[in-house]
């Protein structure tokens, strides 16, 4: 145990020191969130908000309503009908829906204004439905010129459905993973070459510990990316995680826990370091791309499905996404498991048939 | 009775088709420095990791402290310090933080300042290993053997690389060691250095055993004669031909070495004069004439007909 201790620290001093490595390890996800997170969140950074419009009269009133709602360039309208509009909200493509009753000249009547907003997105929610009372105060004091005219009830429609990146973060925690397994084997790999594995083999030190130490600081590496793409993800994008960190941690490991045997597998037929890194890139690009952790499997042609269904990386894929923005694949959470399950298995046994200390 | 840490007999090892060892047998007594001496590529190295247990033996018996390396490695291990030829060390650990990672390894480790102090690099402790020159890290990696505070000290060429002074100052180390009651098993490929600080000596010429003792022992065994020594700057075939066939002396051996001529001779007064008288007749100047006593390196030559150099493999 404190040969395991030693060993550890040495190989994390090692880690931290290397400046380029902590980049593909830490900085590189974190980037990635960005540049995805950027490009597919809905309200993106130009803060433009999808406003559902629905008119349900025709009368100057409701035209006038209409025209100054629109000249507020953050907005962009939407105008049809409620269904339409309601279901859009739903399925997330809008930040809020407005709908107007029929204003007529009666302006004695009070009329109700409803403001429906999603749940899942309550600051900005909050912030929309203040500026949009704002408006309608403005209104009532310019068009109508009379106080209270307007009823402003405001109510939030429960959005099961998410944006795109809610789909893309999980996939990026993917590829983050299997990044840490192929490209962490490099590590070994290098040790190897250099003769330093074999230097140690004069020490009393077991080799297995050397092993054992790397895949348990990989481990804990892949549990500190898995913090801070959730952060990350919730702070900046909004992502809700749907189940306990905990059980994200879980399929976490597991699946951490297959790409190191993968990486280590390939590495056992490398005979140099440059062989390695070509055996584990010819294994890593492709998978990246086949995996459906950036877009849905049924966007692909059917020819590329069967090899998508036996890819690791498509089950960490979904199991990832299950866990922790909820979207369910098309195979239960059990099936996703047992197929990591027995590729680390797989992997296992053929790199002990084939490894190479030296 | 001697007490032997390490016997060694009919040890072979080939790597396909290079036979590296060619049945080696040696004991090394306990509290010795013991050396092995031979030029590149006469199987030092794979001696030394045939013994420690990064190389498996093809034949042989190996016996050290009591325990066998191809069976009781680990066991065997926790008992002996290694430096290896070409040492790889972790490249971004500090100097003071590998040591300690190497103490961690053994049972009754020496202190890490300990261990700066004797390599001298105490004022480099918290530089990265890769940052160090080629000599630091050779130092070093004389460190990672002696921490071990083991009962035997291997060491495949310490002093290679080394300045001068880092030499003298390793010498110093490894007699230290000696003190302290270790058994410090060294090759090399220096003569002077076999010759001022091993206590017993095994030279080793294209994977076999050509001798063994101490200097002294072997330096007298070989000759109990003085070498006389001059340049050989285009003498003629007939000269020389006089020299080889002269019977005058008792004891002579003659011997050419790059552009040298050696004679090896117990009766120095007359074999100068019949030199002299030789060289007269020949009407021949005779150059860098010196006389000295006989070296370990005259033993290489006269051992293996060839001379002692880092080309001769
Ligand atoms: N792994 C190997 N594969 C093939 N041949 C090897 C291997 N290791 C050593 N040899 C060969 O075995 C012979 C002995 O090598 P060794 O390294 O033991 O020599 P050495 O005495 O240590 O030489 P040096 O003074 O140069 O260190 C050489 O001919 C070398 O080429
Ligand atoms: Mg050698």
């Amino acid at each position: 145990m404190k040969l395991f201790k030693e060993l550890f620290i040495a190989n994390l001093k090692e880690l931290i020191r290397d400046k380029s490595g902590m980049f593909w390890l830490i900085a590189f996800p974190i980037i990635f969130v960005f540049i995805f997170g950027l490009i597919f969140t809905n309200s993106g950074n130009e803060q433009l908000y999808n406003i559902g419009f629905v008119s349900e009269g025709d009368t100057v009133f409701n035209k006038s309503i209409e025209e100054s709602i629109a000249n507020i360039s953050v907005f962009k309208i939407n105008k049809g009908k409620k269904q339409v509009e309601l279901k859009a909200l739903q399925e997330g493509n809008r930040d809020l829906v407005l709908i107007i009753p029929e204003i007529n000249r009666n302006l004695n009547e009070q009329f109700e204004i409803e403001i429906l907003t999603s749940d899942q997105r309550a600051q900005a929610s909050t912030v929309l439905i203040s500026s949009l009372k704002e408006i309608f105060y403005n209104i009532e004091r310019q068009i109508t010129n009379q106080k209270e005219v307007f009823k402003i009830k405001t109510s939030t429609v429960s959005t099961d459905t998410l944006s795109d990146f809610d789909y893309i973060l999980p996939g990026i925690l993917a590829m983050a993973i299997m990044q840490l397994g192929l490209f962490g084997s490099f590590n070994f790999l290098n040790l190897r070459e250099k003769g330093i594995i074999r230097g140690l083999g004069v020490t009393p030190l077991p080799r297995q510990i050397i092993l054992s130490s790397e895949i348990t600081m990989r481990i804990v590496i892949s549990i500190i990316q898995t913090v801070l793409i959730i952060f990350l993800g919730r702070w900046f994008f909004n992502v809700h995680i749907v189940s306990s960190l905990l059980v994200v941690f879980g399929v976490v490991v597991i699946g951490a826990f297959t790409f190191i045997s993968l990486g280590y597998m390939l590495i056992t037929f490398a005979d140099s370091m440059e062989s390695g890194r070509g055996i584990v890139q010819i294994v890593q690009f492709p998978m990246l791309f086949l995996s459906g952790i950036f877009f849905p499997i049924d966007f692909m042609p059917k020819y590329i499905r069967p090899i998508v269904k036996v890819l690791p990386l498509t089950y960490l894929g979904n199991a990832l996404r299950e866990v922790m923005v909820g979207i369910p694949s098309q195979v239960t959470m059990t099936r996703n498991i047992t197929i990591l399950v027995i590729w680390s298995v797989l992997t296992v046994l053929i790199t002990v048939k084939f490894w190479k200390w030296e | 009775m001697s007490d032997y840490v390490l016997k060694v007999s009919n040890l072979k090892k080939s790597f396909k088709d290079v036979k590296a060892l060619t049945g080696v047998s040696f004991s090394v007594e306990k509290g010795v420095i013991f050396g092995m001496l031979g030029p590149n590529g006469a199987g030092k190295t794979t001696t030394i990791e045939t013994l420690t247990g990064l190389n498996k033996r093809d034949q042989g018996q190996v016996d050290i402290l009591g325990l066998d390396p191809a069976n009781q490695l680990k066991e065997l291990q926790k008992k002996i310090g290694v430096q290896l030829q070409s040492p790889a060390l972790f490249p971004r650990l500090k100097v003071v933080e590998i040591i300690k990672l190497f103490s961690s390894f053994y049972k009754s480790s020496l202190s890490t300042d300990q261990v700066l102090e004797q390599i001298d690099l105490m004022e480099k402790k918290d530089s990265w290993v890769k940052n160090l020159s080629g000599g630091q890290k050779h130092r070093l990696a004389v460190g990672l053997a002696i921490v071990s505070n083991g009962e035997i000290i291997f060491l495949d060429e310490p002093t290679t690389g080394l300045d001068p002074q880092a030499r003298i100052k390793l010498w110093e180390v490894i007699r230290n060691l000696k003190k302290e009651g270790k058994t410090v098993f060294l090759t090399t490929h220096y003569m002077d250095e076999a010759e001022k600080l091993c206590d017993d000596l095994v030279i080793l010429d294209r994977g076999r055993i050509i001798t063994q003792g101490s200097p002294e022992h072997l330096i007298d065994q070989n000759f109990d004669d003085k070498v006389i020594e001059f340049r050989d700057q285009n003498l003629s075939a007939k000269f020389k031909d006089q020299l080889k066939n002269s019977s005058f002396f008792n004891k002579i051996s003659f011997e050419e070495k790059n552009n040298h001529i050696l004679i090896y001779t117990d009766q120095i007064r007359s074999s100068l004069k019949r030199l002299f008288n030789l060289s007269e007749q020949n009407n021949i100047e005779l150059e860098g004439v010196i006389i000295r006593k006989a070296t370990l390196e005259d033993v290489f030559l006269k051992l293996t007909g060839r001379e002692y150099n880092d080309e001769t493999i």
